[in-house]
């Protein structure tokens, strides 16, 4: 454990101190209990997104189909759950999304244990695949009436307060999936083997390979694992819009990936923190969800968060390549 | 207890009908330094593997503190305390010392979770054993090579080790951390763990073994105490002939001659200063110096790789610029780089592609499309001068032995005709018959008319093949001595530092 | 077996007799962006009823993926087939120029819809000028907030035609009509046809202008969007959003007086008035300005160049969302 805030964290933490200071000068409306109510909402989706693309990119393999993983599994669980009438509980949808989500997620590690294909490849064919399934042979119309117990779960607040424009706002609820989510990762990551093999094989697979680690059994967590969290995600996201839509989240995929690079995951594996991948997607949450505070015209805004992230990932890039090469002149 | 801890007894081993061992013996005894010796191809990797349990022999037996196996698994040897360091050490780059030296450990006790007390005495305990101290809460890949090497010793030992395999343990080592390296051995041996050394660098080989095992094609072929060796006798028998090591005669054409290269004042912010020397045709100049000297920057600033900030560079007299690799290339110089497997050669592509890959756009046809007659013609004739022993020039380079790539490295540059040949470290990682051989090939091309340049620390290479020696110490040249003017043992004194008292710490700190 | 055939021999006959006092039937295809969503699952209903009204044998197909290739490829087949006539959504107009003149050199009558810029086609026919929609739905918004207060623009992107044209119409009117009412958004928010960035855009406007009363949206899915954000907020009757929509999507939210009022055409209507205009051209009848295509809405086209617009606008309240099933 070197250090639980390393620098690439702290740099982060610094980039949001420093944007928050500068919303709150320029629209002092900012500094309210709700806007923080809004932004961890907002971040409750890729928040879960990025824990488990974390994970990939820590064990050195890229994943691209979550997104469309936690939109099938949302919308199955929608349809099938509205099918039978269903009014219990939202935690029956979550499992029933999860269970589905960690199938999709053996398909993947299926694939690429018994293939041997690059992650990317892999993820990108089924990825395609399960959204082509669910539009072919599930449906393609968007389900707007959600079953009672996600719409139950998507109107519980916690700690109201009344906003500046008389409304009122609370805690969402779905807050709390993500502060479950995060130190249950947490712990693998840090404090199992399992989680410290995922940082080996990222770290160097032959060795690890060497060292006795089962790399098929740890991709098959991995994978199925992340196919959970998208199915949590799904549900979630769902929920909170109300609506399951099988064309929504894919295309997102990326943004997570950059929020997650953004807070010191590398691509190349091995690297990378569950607190850095939460900031990053706060950060991002924080830039996407301000721009409008700021004044920031519409036709500035795309290119404003573009600039963000180019910014944030270059002076990361920057610190690590600062450090490699004081390792050359070591090596030397 | 029998004396030998391990007792290898007529093992012989064929991959796909090639016999890679034939009936090979090899006793190691308890508290021993064994130096396994061999040229690639010899057979050396593929007993390691045996000793290992990573590849079953077929037939033969292997003994260890007398228990005997006919079929050794890998969980058999490392129970019964064989561990392998293996050339690039196997260590978790983006883990911290501390955790590499305990992950393999609790991986072993079939450990669940991780406790992060335990870990840091587990590696705390780890590094006791050999006596040295490292910042174990540092990232290894900030960890230099020579750390890295004792984190890997120490994880071995972790492990109860009984007999210690170091594979090419020196090969990215500066002098003086094979030097710490050896005193780590030594405090092994008292504590009566055995060491098998592999190598083939036979100044090392002759200090640190007790015993030597030289194999030559997959056969035994000597063995025994140290003192019945010395360097010729190794070659001989590790090449099966003798190979002369004569040093190169320079003979001066004109006097008024202008030189081919002419460097003067180059300098680089943070790697060299005032770097001024010059190359005549038919000359082969050694560049030597610790690493981190600055030896590889300045090959690399007349290469253009990382261009001079300061300073002229004349090339028969004419004031070029060599701001990137086309400028360098353009002007006629040719570079073989230090790490060929990255920076020289696409492995995965064949001999014959890599060979052109420098000259593509003289094998042009009209359409750009590449003529495929004038460069298989290409490809032919220097696979032909420089004796590259394939079966076909369409595979990939990969499957060369070292020497043949490094060959192929030379076509590469050799195809553009060069007047210049810059050669960093042309022989690491070669063995010694391919290394005769690179050797012959600088000196017929410096006999034609060539100026080479050759940046190594190996001192019998520099010593043997270049006529004038220029020595850098903290990014500049100290001293100039003639070829024949030197011993390798004044020249190895003059390179750690005058009277070698110097830490090598402050030549890090130049840096 | 006999009579049977007996039977056939008459039916054939008189089918012969028949046919030429009958016109002649024209086989039409329509070939939509994207088949299966329930917006052209819609339009296929005003084209099988056209089919069953009239004789002709008209047809709806379109790719199973959103593609400007696949329509193309779709398109090359007709022609290959041989269709009297193609009525076209384009996926992307500039794609399918090249084909579509190459169905008009083979005497193929080309219809588009939702393409007002394209080139080769005999006619396009837009269920509305945008800038009148635009204007239509201020009316709305208007009279929901009292004429006067802040109020805010949302688009798909800034680079949709449609779209801005709805908001310029808006904008337009309210400067005209509605001096009291403030437009807050300098140029209009972009919420790229997703319904969370809507959501989030809804809030984020909640947040910074505390005396916003109203919102336009644009793309279909902005208006259940904001609707989520000002429900969730108890704010129905402070804030209202008015904006295209379909009662699919926002329905929800008409029914709470999240979403005020909805606007958008309907593609049974499109659909049928395509294909009647495709026989009109086939049967080398006259297109005029102001001209009556029979179907509600189409009643008085205004005519600009090749472009044909009609004024089949529907709006919905919570009223008369019962009617329109998607």
């Amino acid at each position: 454990m070197n250090g639980i805030f390393s620098r690439n964290e702290a740099f982060v933490a610094l980039i949001i101190l420093g944007l928050v200071l500068i919303i709150g000068s320029i629209n002092p409306n900012f500094f309210t209990l709700g806007t923080l109510y809004d932004l961890l909402r907002s971040s409750v989706v890729m928040g879960i997104f990025g824990v488990g693309v974390l994970m990939v990119l820590v064990s050195g393999g890229t994943d691209i189909s979550f997104t469309a993983i936690a939109a099938f599994c949302t919308y199955v669980t929608s349809r099938y759950l509205n099918s039978i009438g269903f009014e219990g509980s939202v935690l029956v949808a979550f499992l029933i999304s999860g269970a589905i989500g960690v199938l999709l997620g053996l398909i993947n590690a299926i694939l690429i244990s018994s293939f041997k294909l690059p992650t990317l490849i892999v993820t990108l064919g089924t990825g395609n695949m399960f959204r082509g399934f669910m539009l072919a042979f599930i449906g393609t119309k968007i389900v707007t009436v959600l079953p009672p117990g996600m719409i139950r779960f998507s109107r519980t607040e916690f700690f109201p307060v009344t906003t500046l424009i008389g409304g009122t706002n609370g805690l969402s609820a779905a807050v709390f999936v993500l502060l479950a989510v995060v130190p249950v990762t947490w712990y693998i990551l840090n404090y199992t083997m399992l989680g410290r093999g995922i940082y080996a094989i990222g770290g160097d697979r032959v060795a690890a390979e060497r060292a006795g680690l089962n790399i098929n059994v740890i991709q098959f967590f991995i994978y199925c694992y992340v196919g959970f969290l998208a199915g949590i995600a799904g549900i979630v996201h769902s929920s909170l819009v109300r609506t399951a839509n099988p064309f929504d989240l894919v295309g997102t995929e990326l943004s997570v990936i950059a929020a997650v690079v953004l807070g010191g995951a590398r691509i190349t594996g091995g690297h990378g923190t569950i607190l850095g991948a939460i900031l990053g997607v706060f950060l991002v949450i924080i830039i996407n969800n301000s721009l409008i505070m700021m004044g920031v015209p519409s036709y500035w805004q795309s290119a404003v968060i573009g600039m963000i992230i180019i910014l944030g990932t270059s002076i990361t890039a920057l610190q690590s390549k600062r450090e490699s090469r004081v390792s050359i002149v070591d090596n030397q | 207890m029998s004396e030998d801890f391990l007792v290898v007894k007529n093992v012989s081993k064929s991959f796909a009908g090639i016999q890679a061992l034939k009936k090979v013996n090899l006793v190691i005894r308890r508290g021993e330094v064994r130096c396994l010796v061999g040229e690639n191809g010899s057979g050396k990797s593929t007993l390691i593997k045996i000793i290992a349990g990573v590849e079953a022999p077929d037939e033969g037996e292997i003994i260890i503190g007398g228990k005997s196996f006919r079929r050794l698994y890998p969980i058999d040897a490392i129970r019964e305390g064989i561990q392998i360091i293996y050339q690039d050490f196997s260590l978790f780059p983006n883990l911290t010392a501390a955790e590499n030296l305990a992950f393999n450990y609790l991986l072993q006790k079939k450990q669940r979770s991780v406790n992060w007390k335990d870990v840091q005495k587990i590696a705390r305990e780890a590094m006791k054993n050999i006596d040295v101290t490292i910042d174990l809460n540092r990232r290894v890949e900030e960890l230099p090579v020579a750390d890295k090497q004792l984190v890997a010793i120490s994880r071995a030992l972790l492990h109860n080790a009984r007999l210690i395999i170091m594979d090419e343990p020196t090969t990215a080592l500066t002098r003086k951390e094979v030097r710490s390296l050896f005193q780590v051995i030594t405090k092994l041996q008292r504590e009566g763990i055995s060491v098998l050394f592999v190598s083939h660098k036979l100044d090392e080989i002759l200090e640190i073994s007790e015993r030597v095992t030289i194999l030559r094609n997959g056969q035994n072929v000597a063995d025994g105490d140290r003192s019945e060796f010395d360097r010729n006798k190794l070659i001989f028998h590790m090449t099966g002939r003798e190979i002369e090591e004569t040093r190169y005669q320079y003979v001066p054409r004109h006097s008024s001659e202008t030189p081919l290269l002419r460097v003067d004042g180059l300098s680089r912010q943070g790697s060299f200063a005032n770097v001024s020397f010059c190359v005549y045709p038919g000359e082969i100049v050694g560049i030597t110096g610790l690493l981190g000297s600055g030896r590889t920057e300045l090959a690399m600033a007349l290469f253009g790789l990382k261009p001079a900030t300061r300073g002229e560079i004349y090339l028969n007299g004419k004031h070029i610029h060599i701001r990137n690799v086309q400028d360098a290339i353009r002007h006629g110089i040719g570079y073989v780089p230090e790490d060929r497997l990255t920076e020289g050669l696409f492995l995965p592509q064949s001999i014959g592609n890599n060979m052109v890959a420098s000259v593509i756009a003289r094998l042009k046809k009209k359409m750009g499309i590449i003529d495929p007659q004038k460069r298989d013609h290409h490809i032919e004739r220097w696979i032909k001068t420089l004796k590259i022993v394939t079966p076909s020039p369409t595979l990939p380079v990969r499957s060369l032995s070292g020497g043949n790539q490094q060959r192929v490295v030379l076509a590469k540059w050799l195809t553009t005709n060069p007047k210049v040949l810059i050669l960093n470290g042309p022989t690491v990682g070669v063995d010694i018959g391919s290394k005769t051989d690179i050797h012959h090939i600088i000196r017929n091309l410096a006999q034609e008319g060539i100026g080479a340049v050759i940046i190594s620390d190996d001192i019998p290479e520099i010593i043997q093949n270049c006529n004038r020696i220029l020595l850098m110490r903290r990014g500049r040249i100290v001293e100039e001595f003639s070829g024949d003017q030197i011993t390798e043992e004044e020249l190895a004194r003059k390179m750690i530092g005058g009277d070698g008292s110097e830490p090598v710490s402050s030549e890090m700190a130049f840096v | 077996m006999k009579k049977f055939f007996v039977v056939m021999m008459v039916v054939f006959l008189v089918a012969l007799l028949v046919s030429p006092v009958m016109a002649k039937k024209y086989t039409i295809a329509t070939v939509v962006k994207l088949d299966g969503i329930a917006w052209f699952e819609r339009m296929r209903e005003g084209v099988k009823k056209f089919a069953q009204d009239t004789g002709h044998e008209a047809f709806l197909v379109g790719p199973p993926r959103a593609d400007a290739a696949l329509q193309v490829q779709i398109i090359e087949d007709l022609i290959a087939q041989g269709v009297d006539a193609i009525c076209v959504v384009p996926f992307s107009p500039e794609a399918v120029e090249p084909v579509l003149k190459r169905a008009m050199d083979q005497g193929i009558v080309v219809i588009t819809h939702e393409a007002s810029n394209i080139q080769n086609a005999h006619w396009d026919l837009e269920a509305f000028d945008n800038y009148a929609f635009g204007a239509k739905l201020m009316d709305y918004l208007a009279s929901y907030m009292g004429e006067e207060g802040e109020y805010a623009t949302m688009v798909g992107s800034l680079t949709s035609k449609t779209h801005m044209e709805w908001i310029t119409g808006s904008v337009e009117r309210q400067k005209e009509k509605y001096p009291q009412m403030k437009l807050v958004t300098e140029s209009p928010l972009e919420c790229y046809d997703d319904q969370t960035r809507a959501y989030e855009n809804m809030k984020e406007l909640l947040r910074t202008y505390p005396n916003l009363r109203g919102v336009r949206t644009s793309a279909s899915t902005a208006a259940p969007g904001c609707g989520l954000a000002v429900e969730e907020a108890g704010l129905q009757d402070r804030v209202h959003v008015v904006g295209p929509s379909l009662v699919s999507l926002s329905g929800q939210y008409l029914k709470t007086g999240a979403v005020k009022v909805i606007g958008f055409w309907d593609p049974a209507d499109a659909g049928y008035a395509m294909n009647k205009l495709a026989v009109m051209v086939l049967e080398g009848q006259e297109v005029t300005d102001g001209m009556d295509l029979g179907v509600p809405g189409y009643n008085k086209l205004r005519m600009d160049g090749r472009v044909l617009y009609g004024e089949a606008w529907v709006f919905v309240t919570k009223d008369n969302m019962d009617q329109y099933n998607f």
